[in-house]
Parts: C-alpha cells; structure tokens; sequence
C-alpha cells in the first residue's frame, strides 16, 4: 500500500470540519450528536493511522482507540437520553429553545 | 489499493456531508451509517480488522439505532422536519469555523514532512497480543471502562424515566 501519510490525514480534517459544520450550523439536537459522531470518528481515524504507519508491532494505539469508541457509546447514549428528556420538558428538539440556561 | 482507499474515502466523505446536510433525519441516519462503514472499510484497509469489526457493531449496529430509535421518540411522524428552518440562528458561524479549521489543517499537512512518509511495515500486531495487553498492561483502563459504561447505562435509564419516577 502506497498511500502517503498526508492523504490519510487530509481525510480526517475534512471528516473533523464536516462533523463541527454540522454540530455548529445545524438546528435539530440529533444532529448536532451526529456531527459530535463524525469529529469522534475522524479522530480515532488518526489514530489508527499514525498506528499502521510508526508504530505497528506496539498495541498501545489500539488500546486507545477500543477506549475510545467505547467513551463515545457511552456519551451518544445518554446525549440521546437527554435529547428525549428535554423533549418531554419543551417538546421540541431545537437547540435555540433551550435557552432556560441563557443569562 | 489506491483505488479501494479513494473509493472508500468519497464513501465517507460523501456519507458525512449527507449526514449533516439532508433535511429528513432518518435519512441523515442512514447516510451516517453509510459513513461509518466507510470508517470501517477503511479500518480494515489499514489492518486494524479487530476494530473494524468493534466499528460495525458498536456504530452500525448500536449508535445508528439507537438514534433512530431517539428520532422515533421525539417526532411524531417519520422525523421529516418539514417546511421549518433547519439551520440554527448563527449557521454562518458553524460554517466559517469548519472552512477555517478544515483550511488550516490542510496547509498544515500539505507543509509537514510526516506528511510524505509511507508505512513502516513488518510484524503486524496480532489479536492474541492485544487481547493479552487488555488483560495484562491494560487491566486498570479496561475495568474503569466497565465501570463508566455501567454509569452510562444506568444514567441513561434514569434521565430518560424521569418523567415516570416523579408521576409515582
């Protein structure tokens, strides 16, 4: 495989400015989870690369990636768990009416 | 091996950008999933087959439904948010961040010498070890792990029953 290093990088920054366009610009709560997905997912992504570039007899790199799609499980389960608690309270899913917060 | 990674990477790319863009959420849903197994493909391309296993289930099989299943509770019907505005208050903002970010981090990769290396090779890494460095350098982590997703679990339970445990 004669990929260089930058294309696989080049990757992942793109995937990490769709996943923060879409958890900044978008109204729906779901959303803004999903675009929180994409940023998780690009990052781990670079993980696993600079993993299979360097240092690819060492299972540190992967260790951390397994920790880190578990974290992200955990954090999509109860963000979506608030994302239906805050729907019983407003009935709605926009994040400019959660504003019960706002100073 | 080049075309498989430029295929997979337009399925990604393509699958994010529909993710984020497209008006129905389910089928933003479904083009994340579409996404994550691109992720996923390009997991396995890079060696990584244990993890893009651990990605199909854990993303394609658990994360996807479980927002299909959250995009079921709050809407009514099939999750279309119909003829509203779908971008938030200060879009424009969210937009220039990521052309700024994305910008940035391309002249930053373009200009690094990393950029040029290609892989190593030699021994790859096998399942055998990993699962021995889980149990072995990695014990403490791993069980912190068990720990924080039992939390999740019951947190999660416990902010969604809200409604029902204050009715009693």
């Amino acid at each position: 495989m004669n990929i260089p290093l930058g294309d696989y990088l080049m990757l992942s920054a793109f995937l990490f400015a769709i996943g923060l366009c879409g958890a900044l610009s978008r109204k729906n709560a779901i959303i803004v989870l999903i675009g929180i997905e994409i940023m998780f997912n690009a990052a781990i992504l670079n993980l696993i690369v600079f993993w299979h570039y360097k240092y690819f007899a060492v299972p540190t790199a992967y260790m951390f990636a397994i920790f880190a799609i578990s974290i992200a499980a955990a954090e999509s389960a109860v963000g979506l768990a608030l994302v239906i608690a805050i729907y019983r309270q407003y009935k709605s899913v926009d994040v400019d009416e959660f504003t019960s917060l706002k100073g | 091996m080049e075309t498989i990674f430029w295929i997979l990477s337009a399925i990604t790319v393509l699958g994010a950008l529909f993710a984020i863009m497209l008006r129905n959420l389910v089928h933003c849903v479904l083009s994340l999933i579409l996404f994550f197994l691109g992720i996923a493909g390009h997991y396995f391309l890079l060696r990584a087959d244990f993890l893009g296993a651990v990605q199909i289930l854990i993303y394609v099989g658990a994360v996807a439904v479980l927002m299909l299943f959250a995009i079921m509770l709050t809407r009514h019907v099939t999750g279309d948010e119909g003829p509203r505005e779908v971008l938030g208050g200060k879009w424009w903002a969210g937009m220039g961040t990521a052309i700024i970010i994305a910008g940035l981090l391309w002249a930053i990769i373009r200009k690094d010498q990393l950029a040029q290396i290609l892989p190593a090779g030699g021994a790859q890494t096998s399942m055998v070890e990993i699962g021995k460095a889980m149990v072995t350098d990695w014990v403490v982590p791993f069980e912190a792990m068990a720990v924080l997703l039992t939390a999740a679990l019951i947190g999660a339970v416990v902010i969604a029953l809200e409604e029902v445990i204050r009715r009693r």
